[in-house]
């Protein structure tokens, strides 16, 4: 049987098996709702308690300021429709930028047909917020500020610490998508500055469907799920036990062993590039330092990454395309877009991203492969 | 429309096989397979290039319509 490949780290990881032989008792055995007042409720209560510890603790945050969420996308969502639902009277301003997730964008295209306005910051051709743009753009009515702290697509790491400075220097709320991030890099919000934080689980080896939003003690939250008591009062709904214990149990692991990862990482992703150059590959790299490790967006000119994708798929590998075919034509992806990267180079742009468990025979594997399909 | 021929075993080809080659080989292609043969071509099952026939039908790509 082909061997699989998996190279597509920044779509989701691997659930960590120490991270789910952890989740299983709250599942089967300890299967209480935490919020009930009964003896049997005291387990799942304790560790849920004690999984917001951990991970506050794995961001440098208090363990009050993390809301679990159900992932990235409702704690963006939150976040922004938050700012705006506590100011909804005064017509807010959301600043964000150019190349942010869907989440984030379509967040604001919803706030835009509540009668807000939004500013969308463009990034440089690394795919870098300017600063000085964002002092340029606020405005009196700006309610937040929202810029990831890395891309998905290209990996560049943003300058948040200049961007939130300056935000806070005009009395704003400034919010990073950081769910590329976390787990991958060193994330501290007390160094970082930020208000507000998103995060999202199964990027650093934690079960689906569960995240968390870290809100600053003092800046002013407003409840997004509307219900019961949980999340004190901020977000309704049973809490999902066992990811919630999975997700500090796989950050907490992520964040012990960051270094050697990284180092493990950025061994393989040089290893990627000089075999690309060795076997006379052209491409682009896009994106620039400093950068996620391991995810390598790369343009092909003249080539077409959906058909890359197609053919690295039949051959047992698994990686991700900035170009997806809407039927009829391709689809540049926005974040491509921004970089004002010629069509010709956008349509050729395939996206690796290694993770932990990637070996160099899988990076050997990979650029032969990519070989063989550039060279049909 | 004159029929495409593999170019491989000369046997006539379906409007899916013709479609696949695009996909996978550019739509600017001058070689055209077989399924069979083309699975052999790319070294892959013959049922996953069925499967992705399927799919890119599903997604509406036009080269299948
Ligand atoms: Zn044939």
């Amino acid at each position: 049987m082909k061997r699989h490949i998996y190279a597509d780290n920044a779509a989701t990881t691997k659930l960590d098996a120490e991270a789910f032989a952890a989740m299983k008792i709250w599942l089967l055995d300890e299967y209480a709702n935490a919020s009930q007042q009964y003896s049997f409720a005291r387990k799942p209560r304790a560790a849920i308690k004690q999984a917001r510890e951990i991970i506050a603790e794995c961001i440098n945050a208090e363990p009050q300021e993390i809301f679990f969420t159900s992932g990235g996308t409702e704690s963006d969502n939150w976040a922004i429709k938050s700012a705006v639902l506590a100011n909804l009277n005064e017509r807010p301003h959301i600043i964000t930028s150019a190349i942010e997730h869907k989440a984030i964008l379509n967040s604001c295209a919803a706030m835009q047909n509540l009668g807000c306005t939004v500013t969308k910051l463009p990034v440089d051709a690394r795919g870098v917020v300017s600063p000085d743009d964002l002092a340029s753009s606020i405005l009196p009515q700006t309610k937040i500020i929202s810029v990831m702290t890395a891309n998905n697509e290209i990996g560049t790491i943003q300058p948040v610490k200049k961007l939130c400075e300056i935000a806070h220097e005009h009395g704003k709320i400034f919010h990073t998508d950081a769910v590329q991030a976390v787990g991958h890099i060193p994330i501290d919000v007390k160094n970082l500055g930020v208000d507000m934080l998103s995060a999202s689980a199964h990027k650093f080896n934690a079960p689906k469907g569960v995240g968390f939003l870290y809100v600053r003690a003092g800046v002013k939250l407003f409840p997004y799920l509307d219900g019961g008591a949980q999340e004190y009062g901020m977000r309704a709904g049973t809490e999902n036990v066992a990811a919630i214990v999975g997700m500090a149990v796989a950050l907490k692991k992520n964040i012990s062993a960051l270094e050697t990862n990284q180092k493990h990482i950025i061994g393989l992703e040089k290893l990627f590039i000089r075999e690309l150059e060795e076997n006379n590959i052209p491409h682009v790299r896009n994106g620039a330092e400093p950068t996620l490790p391991g995810l390598i967006s790369l343009s092909f000119d003249g080539k077409d990454g959906e058909k890359i994708l197609h053919r690295m798929d039949l051959m047992g590998i698994s990686i991700s395309t900035g170009s997806a075919c809407d039927g009829n034509k391709n689809q540049i992806s926005h974040v491509l877009k921004a970089l004002n990267l010629s069509e010709s180079l956008a349509k050729g742009t395939i996206r690796i991203s290694l993770g932990k468990n990637n070996t160099l025979e899988d990076v050997r594997a990979i650029v032969t492969a990519l070989k063989k399909v550039l060279g049909d | 429309m004159k029929k495409k021929l593999c170019c491989e075993c000369g046997k006539a080809l379906i409007k899916d096989e013709a479609a696949l080659c695009k996909k996978l080989l550019g739509t600017d292609t001058d070689e055209f397979y077989c399924i069979d043969c083309f699975a052999e071509y790319l070294e892959c099952d013959k049922v996953d290039l069925e499967i992705k026939i399927q799919e890119f039908k599903e997604q509406g790509c036009i080269l299948f319509l």
